[in-house]
């Protein structure tokens, strides 16, 4: 192995980080050179950088000498992501081990990348929070890894994954510059870089701070273990639940060898001789939580359950767990090492996809086990061999090949949450067309121009044929076009070939969004894109194109009792799904269900190139490539035409009810702020203007089982009461258009929509200064967002100066969603420039290099 | 034997890192050659040719504190810190012995008289102000390259050995019918003297007749070291003062002494000469928390409204399994308030002399240990090993901490 560090290089580190902070003897190399896969590779050198400072001059270095470096955590990688292929520099951050603070008015922390997932979550607990994404590798997994794998775990069934609950990150760029990439106030103007970074493997830049959402701890859990003597019941178990609409917090299965090997690590409590057992929890408000409990242990019995038990006690439940977490460290009884498949399935397909898997692995002569993320649909099989035989080595990883084939071949993905790194590469064909891994290519190629960034990690070779092409279940983009497709992608190419601007266009409503256009660029109407491609009630999703209406969207999903939990401020139903994907349109519901980037599952879209250019898949967890899915997300319109979108759908709740009362500005931010970062579970909270004088009146929304709903309103009714406020008022509302559809309405008459975000702890400060501004102003002020959006007649260049100066000294920023063209011509409508809109334009030539989208309609052009 | 002997033990390590969560020396370095999974797989190279034995080997393997923390965290439980001493075996064989630790295996250890000459030694020095009396004797060295700044860790050294009051003979008990003996530790013997006079105090009222053997050290230093010949002569050496039927029991304060003299079978082959004896002396052997939970010792100390914790001493809780013993025993004393400190099985950093050798690693794991003692709001903190005790105490010192560190014998006794 050659070792080619340049001594010069070696110096400079040493300046930077101090002499026993470099590491560069034949021992430090072996140490350095594996990781938690099967892959190895030795570096030239190991640094170990202090702070963010030593740690981008170091990556400047590196850079300048043209080594390429590695960034790693604790190397627990399952993919040979923080293993170099060749000779460089390992940056290790694991003495950025800090937790920077913890804000529970703003529901946040930030830390450091060093920081382990459940250090955090010990520091959290004692103050009633935690971070939702829980690694089963929790205890040695730190956040850094979490952010470049997007990692998911047990809870995200529920939650979601880390990527959406990482809400800033300070990166490194390859020439040092360092970049804050979102921040605890919500949706920055411009791209969504963050969401770009995260889960790309640290690949495009080193992370060395994160600002993360945290959760209040909910009121209760219910833990129970269900038995199975045939693992296709439990299997079947899965899916029966989630298709009967409930939403456990985890819902993870074990099969036989897993117990065996974990009891015989130590005492979990599993049934030695089960063929699997599924680990069921539902959390959340306690009054109707027996009820999910109980509706689960009716389904499993259903599908031949053996026994369904709940954990008595808190220790139960943690002995559960261990064994859980254990598994991969607890196989190391039955084999030296083992190959873990980490592939992604639609839950309905698990049976088959457990029986292909089981085919598999005896065709090659091995033998395996499963403990898996079942809710997910996120396998896990590990292959047990013996890396000291070459020949048990090379069967491995074709069988390891063979399984991702299968899953793929049954509608999943190649990762759901360890990522490509080194030994699924080739694999990206299985999923991604030629097209769509060289427009992820020339994202990296738009952060990292000189390829030192941890390269030779996730892009396959596509310039040698692969070799599996016709096996692929998945042949390429063409075959499933739709006719509605194929007339668009036409006209791009049309308007390629003659250099004519286009502005995609659904209902309307982005029509004149961002800063003033050319003037000369083409509407292209996503109108003909209007079908429901796939409908998936059991496995919560649905496909359509970009140009359907949310309202028919909603009507499609309502015989299922399903819905897209999403109410896009202005024209709410008339919104096509390809507008409100590229606005990052939503309510102050947004608090509880996310923003359309965190229902997303994948899109097509058209991108400046002409080419049709696939994003995402429709399974919950992929992590397969760069989250491009995330980076369209918001772009509006200006990467390209998106013209079909895979979103993850809900059960309709039974009851959608608000409770309000009057008082005044202050104290509806007070009783907001302390709800919710209470347990009480609203899934919004936002302020109106009364008519009369300066009062203003919250409402607190509640949606879910209506037990459940009763509960939280006499609760919220009785935090009413004690705080001062005038007589208060439940109403129910409708679910598709929720309570502000009417106030959302009269702000959209204005000349002007402003939208301001902060920190949740600033939202009031911003809401006076805007109020003291236009006292008679049309507004609404979302706690929950830390946003306020307003309708404003009247808007003078230097006013708007002023007010983005404030806000921005606020920690926040503002955007102007609609403002008169004569305006525009003078000033930018996303504000003060941020320092990440440079990248942002690299990004948007990477994808749409001849400026063909939109052009004039990004941040930063006036 | 080479490691190479034990291939399958290491390759079963499939790196799923959990081993860095509870390695104290990883957590303060963050770096792979200070944790368990790190260690075998330098282990591994070397056994398929990536690596040779150099002295570049010397950090990974002697930076250690064979605290035994990642086997308990280890699915597959592989025995590192044993591999470890195999490995520093191999390693002394191929790299050579420093004549400073042949000098203190060979000339001083085995002869409890050079120990105690020694000690005096250092003691006049160290007390009279004059260390370089002392380094000019070059007994300073023996510790290691950091013993200079380490030397402040121990407070006051006695002028005399334990065993110089209390001379190794046969005393009168008032107890049951029961034959102890008594093993004098080094650190009791030469440190934590009031630690040795209390245990004595307890053996005495609850036996008929205590033994004080003259033992030599146990040989835990010099297996430590990965000179296994030498602790086998050590333990050679004490075999004959405690074999046969002349003890129903023995006892020492010492919990890093008990759990060696435990394993004192491991030392010898089947066939040897020695191997039934030192299963016969292992079996009898008690770490004094044990014998004073089994023999249902009632404490003679009130003390009232006060804090305590324990720290487990890591030869106790991983070494031998005690850990619910000497908690016991504290809940018992009138008007104490246990307390649990939070990660007490965690070294402390002290693991024999390994603070002498590895000053600021040893303080940094030492840091930890505080912080978390500082959360008890504890008066007392109570602990069954003398290495601890010397290391503890300097921690409370450093941190300019209200706490008294005792031994479980010393709170016991009043």
């Amino acid at each position: 192995m050659s070792r080619v560090i340049p001594r010069s290089l070696i110096k400079n580190l040493r300046l930077i980080v101090g002499e026993r902070y470099v590491a560069e003897s034949r021992t430090a190399a072996e140490l350095y050179s594996y990781d938690g896969s099967l892959a190895k590779g030795a570096p030239g050198a190991v640094v170990f950088p202090g702070d963010t400072a030593e740690t981008a001059a170091v990556i400047r270095e590196a850079t300048r000498a043209g080594v390429p470096f590695v960034p790693r955590g604790f190397g627990t990688n399952l993919s040979g992501g923080t293993v170099l292929p060749y000779s460089g520099l390992t940056v290790c951050l694991t003495r950025l081990n800090r937790i920077l603070g913890i804000y529970p008015d703003r529901r946040t922390a930030v830390v450091q990348p060093g920081v382990t997932n459940l250090e955090l979550q010990n520091a959290l607990a004692p103050l009633g929070f935690f971070y939702a994404p829980d690694p089963a590798s929790q205890r040695v997994a730190t956040l850094g890894g979490n952010i470049g794998e997007n990692s998911g775990g047990p809870r995200c069934l529920r939650y979601g994954v880390t990527t959406n609950h990482v809400i800033g990150i300070q990166a490194i760029l390859a020439d040092g510059q360092i970049l804050c990439l979102g921040s605890s106030a919500y949706d920055h103007p411009g791209y969504d870089l963050r969401g770009l970074v995260i889960g790309s493997e640290g690949t495009l830049a080193v992370v060395t701070e994160v600002t993360v959402r945290i959760l209040p701890i909910p009121e209760k859990v219910i833990t129970q273990l269900a038995v199975y003597n045939d693992i296709a019941d439990a299997a079947r178990s899965v899916a029966g639940i989630i298709a009967a609409g409930i939403v456990p917090s985890t819902l993870e299965m074990m099969d036989a060898r897993i117990i065996q090997a974990v009891e015989d690590s130590y005492t979990c409590g599993y049934p030695r001789d089960a063929a699997a057992v599924l680990i069921i929890e539902v959390e959340g408000p306690a009054v109707g939580l027996e009820e999910q409990a109980r509706s689960i242990r009716a389904i499993c019995m259903a599908n031949n359950c053996r026994e369904i038990r709940d954990a008595a006690t808190a220790a139960e439940r943690n002995r559960l767990w261990e064994g859980r977490r254990g598994a991969f460290g607890a196989v190391a009884r039955l084999a030296p090492n083992y190959l873990v498949n980490d592939c992604t399935v639609p839950r309905t397909l698990l049976p088959d996809a457990l029986a292909e898997v089981a085919r598999i692995v005896k065709a090659h002569g091995f033998i395996h086990g499963n403990v898996f993320h079942a809710g997910d649909g996120n396998l896990h099989p590990l292959l047990l061999f013996d890396s000291r035989d070459a020949d048990q080595l090379k069967r491995v990883h074709e069988a390891g090949w063979e399984i991702m084939k299968a899953c793929v071949a049954l509608g999943g993905t190649i990762s759901g949450e360890h990522g490509i790194g080194r030994e699924k590469m080739e694999a990206m064909r299985l999923v991604f067309s030629d097209d769509d891994i060289d427009a992820q290519r020339s994202l990296k190629n738009a952060f990292d121009p000189s390829n030192v960034v941890n390269p030779g990690k996730i892009f396959p070779d596509t310039s040698k044929p692969f070799a599996f092409k016709d096996q692929a279940a998945w042949s390429g983009p063409d075959d499933m076009l739709t006719p509605a497709e194929r007339i668009m992608a036409e006209q791009v190419n049309q308007a390629l070939s003659t250099g004519q601007a286009l502005v995609p266009g659904g209902s309307g409503s982005l029509i004149g969004f961002g800063n003033l256009s050319t003037g000369s660029e083409q509407p292209l109407n996503t109108d003909t894109l209007s079908a429901v491609i796939d409908l998936d009630p059991s496995n919560q999703y649905i496909t359509v194109g970009a140009g359907m209406p949310l309202g028919d969207i909603q009507k499609a999903l309502f015989p299922h009792n399903q819905w897209i939990p999403l109410r896009p401020s202005f024209d709410l139903l008339r919104r096509t799904i390809g507008g409100i994907t590229a606005t990052a349109a939503c309510g102050p519901e947004r608090f509880f269900y996310g923003a359309p980037r965190e229902l997303l599952l994948g899109l097509r879209f058209i991108d400046g190139r002409g080419r049709l250019i696939n994003a995402g898949g429709k399974v919950v967890k992929n992590v397969a490539g760069f989250d491009v899915t995330r980076l369209l997300a918001g772009s509006a319109g200006t990467l390209g035409l998106i013209t079909r979108v895979t979103m993850r759908t809900a059960t309709c709740p039974q009851r959608c009810a608000a409770i309000s009362a009057i008082g005044t500005l202050d104290a509806c931010a007070s009783l907001a702020t302390s709800v919710l970062r209470s347990r009480l579970g609203a899934v919004f909270a936002a302020a109106v203007p009364e008519t009369v004088g300066t009062l203003w009146r919250l409402h607190l929304g509640f949606e879910g089982f209506e037990e459940t709903v009763n509960s939280q309103l006499s609760q919220a009714g009785a935090l009413f009461s004690g705080s001062g406020f005038g007589s208060e008022r439940s109403e129910n509302y409708d679910v598709l258009c929720g309570p502000f559809a009417g106030i959302f309405k009269a702000i959209a008459v204005h000349p002007y929509i402003l939208r301001v975000g902060t920190p949740p702890d600033h939202v009031v400060k911003a809401a006076q200064i805007i109020t003291g501004q236009w006292p008679q102003i049309k507004v609404l002020v979302d706690f929950g967002c830390g946003r306020i959006v307003a309708g404003i007649d009247q808007m003078g260049g230097d006013f708007w100066k002023e007010l983005v100066r404030i806000i921005h000294e606020l920690e926040g920023h503002v955007v102007l969603e609609k403002a008169p063209d004569e305006f525009k011509r003078f000033n930018d409508v996303f504000g003060v420039p941020l320092p990440e809109w440079n990248l942002m334009h690299r990004v948007k030539a990477a994808i749409d290099p001849k400026n063909l989208f939109a052009p004039g309609r990004m941040p930063g052009r006036v | 034997m080479s490691i190479s002997a034990y291939y399958d033990a290491i390759a079963q390590c499939n790196k799923c890192g959990f081993c860095q969560v509870a390695c104290p020396i990883f957590r303060s370095t963050g770096n792979e050659s200070g944790v368990a999974r790190g260690r075998l797989a330098i282990l591994r190279a070397l056994i398929e040719d990536r690596l040779q034995w150099s002295r570049e080997l010397e950090d990974p393997l002697y930076d250690c504190l064979l605290c035994g923390a990642c086997t308990s965290n280890c699915f597959p439980a592989i025995p590192t810190s044993d591999l470890l001493i195999k490995a520093r075996s191999e390693y002394l064989d191929t790299i050579g012995r420093k004549s400073i630790h042949r000098l203190l295996f060979d000339k001083i250890l085995p002869y409890p008289k050079r120990l105690h000459l020694a000690a005096r030694a250092v003691a006049l020095g160290k007390n009279s102000g004059v260390s370089k009396l002392a380094g000019a004797l070059g007994l300073l060295r023996i510790f290691g390259h950091d013993f200079a700044r380490a030397e402040r860790i121990i407070d006051r050294f006695p002028v005399h050995p334990l065993r110089k009051s209390f001379r190794p003979g046969v005393y009168q008990g008032q107890g049951r019918n029961l034959r102890v003996a008594y093993f004098v530790g080094c650190g009791v013997d030469t440190i934590s003297q009031s630690a040795g006079e209390a245990t004595l105090s307890l053996l005495m009222r609850f036996s008929s007749a205590v033994h004080i053997l003259d033992n030599n050290c146990c040989g835990l230093p010099a297996w430590s070291y990965g000179d296994i010949a030498a602790s086998r002569k050590l333990a050679e050496r004490n075999l004959p003062l405690m074999d046969g039927d002349r003890f129903d029991v023995i006892v020492t304060d010492c919990s890093s002494c008990a759990a060696f003299i435990k394993k004192y079978p491991l030392l010898f082959t089947d066939n040897d000469s020695c191997t039934e004896r030192a299963r016969d002396v292992a079996s009898k052997t008690r770490d004094v928390s044990e014998w004073l939970a089994a023999e249902a010792v009632p404490s003679s100390a009130a003390l009232k409204g006060k804090r305590v914790t324990f720290h487990d001493p890591c030869h106790a809780s991983r070494g031998q399994k005690i850990v619910k013993q000497p908690r016991d025993l504290l809940k018992q004393i009138p008007g104490a308030e246990f307390v649990e400190m939070p990660e007490a099985d965690w070294c402390c950093g002290g693991a024999g002399a390994y603070a002498l050798s590895h000053f600021d690693l040893a303080m940094q794991v030492l840091d930890r240990k505080m912080e978390n003692l500082g959360k008890t709001k504890a008066d007392i903190l109570v602990t069954t090993c003398p290495a601890c005790i010397t290391q503890l105490s300097f921690g409370v010192r450093r941190h300019g901490m209200d706490v008294k560190v005792k031994h479980l014998t010393e709170v016991i006794q009043s």
